[in-house]
């Protein structure tokens, strides 16, 4: 009997603590209706010319949203992972890079502080919502996935999928039919895995591009499918994979810097692009770090 | 091997900073998981059976679930369901973040130790006391305590020691740890892609500071044994 009645006690302090969980949403969902039921009588009440400026007045609360908590906390945080030359530490263990130096100019442009948090890649669009991060701005690629649960600006760099082989025997696939019988190892998630995942050949998904390049390296995968920037810097003479070389590009790609949904700072953003690309500031942080501005950026 | 030389003293700096964090995590947690545990072993001892039942009950949660998904939900809840991200984004929100996690979850284990100990300590003795004419306070405090104390040690040291490799849990939500450090160099950090050995490396720094943990609870352990 005692333990029936603890037994009990506790199945009803569980179902009044997830009450008391579900309570709270339910009140938040609730009180947004509200608000709009206090309105809505406002707005027919009042004659047409006030009823037509209630569309601007909500489009001005949403303007309010990004851009002015933003400049209000006086702080972009721009979330990040460790990846060269996009975002990467400097000799003094300061973020630099494209995107880091691009971010930093455009906090600049705002007034407001830049701060570089590092993520974990799989969170990014959590890190967003939660608003744990205001933009991811570290040459993501724009998938249909990304486009969908982000506000993306305009596209701004070039990219591919490359095909990694053994150097020994990369002369060997000259084209993308060669592949079929090989096993890719691929990022999780990545748009490489997307491309592989289309061909319909075999592939094996792992955590990073890093390690994609090292099933290679390490022989249990007998290729690989990362991003050229990537590629350029990790393989070939002088890098830790000597033996391995990029070979055929998949599908070409563009990077693009990723708000959340419905923000108005995408489109503030792409105006700076504009103005940056205009007057040669982006190009001159390109060839900082490298990168051929010719062919990676596009124009804005 | 010429390669590795030369990349040692980056990778020792990012580790060294890396373990920092580590280590920081590390006492914070015992700091607050010490009392809470306390508090939360008198709450499920408590005579007051809805009391008794409740701390029961979150421990049975707190323990039953795993501290990774516990952190996930305590990092990005606030933000992604009530609209207020109290943690906010930087790297002091999320060290405040996995804080308060690994102590709620550690304090939970604690507290059947405490459980265990005070227990362990033979009725007779409360009724000694309460026949000396002792409150219940002075009897805790001055009999029961100390022995307690001296019981719990191998069993919590267990636990320390758990902590310490639990700490990289934290990379989950993106708390820079010394795993998070050493792993950095498989993706490619500060000129150095595709080395899985500085991830090894970090081993050595778990081990050395397990070992000095070891011997400093054994000597703890050496210095209570004047009860017997």
């Amino acid at each position: 009997m005692k333990k029936k009645m603890t037994a009990l006690l506790m199945v009803s302090v569980m179902a009044a603590s997830l009450m008391a969980c579900g309570g709270k949403s339910a009140d938040s969902s609730a009180a947004a209706p509200a608000d709009s039921a206090v309105s809505a009588p406002a707005s027919t009440a009042a004659p047409a010319s006030e009823a037509a400026s209630v569309p601007a007045a909500s489009e001005a609360a949403e303007a309010e949203s990004d851009l002015a908590y933003v400049q209000q906390k006086g702080k972009l945080v721009v979330g990040i992972t460790d990846f060269e030359p996009m975002d990467y530490r400097g000799e003094d263990g300061d973020w630099i890079g494209f995107d880091a130096d691009m971010a930093k100019a455009f906090g600049e442009s705002l007034g407001v502080e830049v701060e570089f948090v590092e993520i974990d890649w799989d969170n990014k669009i959590l890190e967003l919502d939660g608003k744990t991060i205001d933009c991811v701005w570290n040459g993501m690629t724009l998938t249909d996935e990304v486009t969908s649960a982000m506000e993306c600006s305009n596209p701004y760099f070039n990219n591919a999928q490359v095909v990694i082989l053994p150097s020994d025997v990369a002369e060997d696939y000259e084209s993308v039919e060669d592949l079929a019988d090989l096993t890719f190892a691929v990022e999780s998630g990545s748009a490489g895995e997307a491309v592989i995942a289309d061909l319909e050949y075999d592939y094996i998904p792992v955590k990073a591009q890093s390690d994609a390049l090292m099933e290679v390296a390490a022989g249990t995968s007998d290729a690989a499918v990362i991003d050229l920037l990537m590629a350029m810097a990790m393989t070939g003479e002088d890098t830790s994979y000597e033996d391995l070389t990029y070979t055929i590009e998949l599908n070409s790609e563009e990077y693009g810097v990723g708000f959340r949904k419905g923000s108005d700072l995408a489109a503030v953003l792409d105006e700076y692009f504009a103005a940056a690309y205009e007057d040669g500031t982006m190009a001159e942080i390109a060839e900082e770090y490298g990168i051929d501005a010719e062919a990676a950026l596009i124009e804005q | 091997m010429e390669l590795i030389l030369q990349q040692l003293p980056i990778v020792i700096r990012s580790l060294n900073m890396g373990f920092l964090q580590t280590l920081k995590l590390f006492f914070v947690t015992l700091l607050g998981a010490f009392p809470l545990g306390l508090i939360i072993a008198f709450g499920s001892m408590s005579r007051f059976r809805p009391l008794s039942g409740l701390t029961k009950c979150v421990v049975w949660v707190v323990r039953g679930t795993p501290l990774m998904i516990q952190m996930l939900i305590i990092y990005y809840f606030p933000g992604l369901v009530l609209k207020n991200p109290i943690w906010g984004g930087g790297e002091s929100g999320r060290f405040l973040a996995a804080s308060v996690s690994f102590i709620l979850n550690y304090a939970c284990y604690f507290s059947e130790i405490y459980r265990g100990g005070i227990q362990s300590v033979p009725v007779g003795q409360e009724e000694a006391g309460l026949v000396l004419g002792m409150t219940k306070r002075q009897i805790f405090f001055r009999v029961t305590l100390l022995q307690m104390i001296k019981r719990i040690v191998p069993p919590m040291s267990n636990e320390i020691i758990t902590l310490v490799k639990d700490t990289s849990l934290a990379r989950i939500i993106a708390l820079q740890e010394i795993i998070w450090a050493g792993q950095a160099f498989m993706k490619g950090s500060q000129g150095i892609s595709g080395a899985i050995w500085p991830l090894f490396f970090t081993m050595v720094y778990y081990l050395i500071f397990n070992g000095l943990l070891t011997i400093l609870l054994g000597r703890l352990e050496a210095k209570l044994n004047y009860f017997r």
